[in-house]
């Protein structure tokens, strides 16, 4: 796994119910877009995250519906273990920049 | 307005880096996000977040790579290692073959006679298994298509047989005096392989076995009729002191000197005589035994790989990705 997907589901994991957007996610892991999208498309592909589209009406909120993210239940679970099993690989518990950290406190 | 209309060519231009059926919800939903940092009045971020996703790194190779390598070692391994195997199926075959014969020799007098026989019997046997182990590696390998395929097979069992005469002989005269026939041999290996192949690769599996065997056949016994043609006279015999020599071969027999070099025999045919099959036997010696070695693994690759595509299977979630 590398930083930018833990990144990811540790940013997911923080609150697992909670529907985040793309710019929410870059905000949150530090990620350019160009890193975070292919992620999620993996994630996505995995069956660890579910996109869903915002159900909004474009007219009436005179903006056009959002694509949300959270994780599949299956994907809690195994973004738990793989976060986990990251964690005891590593040897330097140091924080990094660049928002949500893999290798951080656990957030559930 | 400028900077917005850049942003959205900036995506456009990412989009068109993605696979076909994501892009439409892809563009919609960065349009989404485009209009948000627009209504913050946030333009630096729109040339950001844009410029990112049109210069990051395309993910659709990928997704193809995981499952490319694997067939593609497994490729590699299998055609690499048969010709070698092919080799060690002689040395066994040989080592096989004195033991038979010298069992044979205190006891009777044709021990002589069954030597060729019980060396191309044994060859042709463990050919057969190692072709039957081919096959079973060649379903899991890359496709490449009936030319690549035809061309990977043959190619090392060339670099092989070089090797090998190379290492038998110590020098190149007898390299180059075999060379001809065997150029001749791989060519036409390979025109069969490919002719097989392409049939497979149509479900014509009977048909590709038939072409590819007489194909083979045909490629190894012009081999042989060359190499032979090549380097021994066909008359008149040379005389020394009135002694004809017995240094010349009849063509009248070509098409049989491949399966006189495998059987020691003329069956019942008045030529080759005794005397022009040992000199054929004497030239020729390891070419035919490499031939019938190599010739059924690298049919049983060549249309084993070329077989038609199954449908692809329903993958299950990959358990953990493997990064962006």
């Amino acid at each position: 796994m590398t930083i930018p997907v833990a990144k990811v589901l540790s940013a997911l994991l923080a609150d697992p119910a909670a529907e985040r957007y793309g710019l929410d996610l870059m905000k949150l892991t530090g990620l350019p877009s160009g890193t975070l999208y292919p992620v999620l498309h993996r994630l996505q592909a995995a069956g660890w995250l579910l996109a869903d589209w915002e159900e909004v009406d474009p007219a009436a909120a005179g903006r056009p519906a959002r694509r949300y993210y959270r994780l599949t239940a299956e994907g809690v679970g195994a973004a738990r273990q793989a976060l986990a099993e990251l964690r005891a690989l590593s040897p330097d518990p140091r924080p990094r920049r660049g928002g949500a950290e893999p290798t951080g406190a656990p957030a559930w | 307005m400028v900077t917005r209309r850049l942003a959205e060519r900036l995506l456009r231009t990412a989009a068109r880096r993605w696979p076909a059926e994501v892009r439409d919800e892809l563009s919609r939903e960065w349009h989404a996000e485009l209009h948000v940092l627009a209504e913050r009045g946030e333009r630096l971020r729109m040339l950001r977040f844009a410029g990112s996703l049109a210069v990051g790194r395309a993910r659709v190779p990928l997704v193809a790579r995981s499952g490319l390598d694997g067939p593609f070692r497994r490729t590699v391994a299998t055609l690499l290692l048969a010709p070698p195997a092919g080799v060690a199926i002689i040395l066994v075959a040989a080592v096989l073959m004195n033991l038979v014969y010298n069992q044979l020799l205190a006891t009777v007098s044709w021990a002589n006679a069954v030597q060729l026989p019980v060396l191309t019997g044994v060859t042709a046997g463990l050919a057969v298994l190692l072709a039957r182990v081919v096959r079973r590696g060649a379903a899991r390998t890359a496709r490449t298509g009936p030319a690549r395929n035809a061309l990977g097979v043959v190619f090392p069992i060339g670099v092989t047989a070089v090797l090998v005469e190379y290492t038998l002989n110590e020098t190149t005269e007898k390299l180059t005096r075999v060379a001809p026939g065997l150029v001749l041999w791989l060519a036409g290996l390979t025109l069969s392989l490919y002719g097989a192949g392409l049939l497979a690769g149509r479900g014509r599996v009977r048909a590709a076995w038939l072409v590819g065997v007489l194909g083979a056949l045909v490629a190894a016994d012009l081999a042989v009729v060359l190499t032979v043609v090549n380097l021994i006279s066909g008359g008149p015999e040379t005389v020394i002191d009135g002694v004809a020599q017995g240094d010349t071969v009849d063509r009248v027999s070509a098409p049989l000197w491949l399966f006189t070099s495998w059987t020691d025999w003329s069956f019942g045919l008045p030529r080759p005589t005794k005397r022009e099959i040992f000199l054929i036997t004497d030239l020729v010696e390891l070419q035919p035994f490499l031939y019938l070695a190599c010739t059924p693994y690298a049919l049983a690759y060549a249309i084993r790989a070329a077989r038609p595509a199954a449908p692809e299977p329903i993958a299950p979630p990959a358990p953990v990705p493997s990064g962006a």
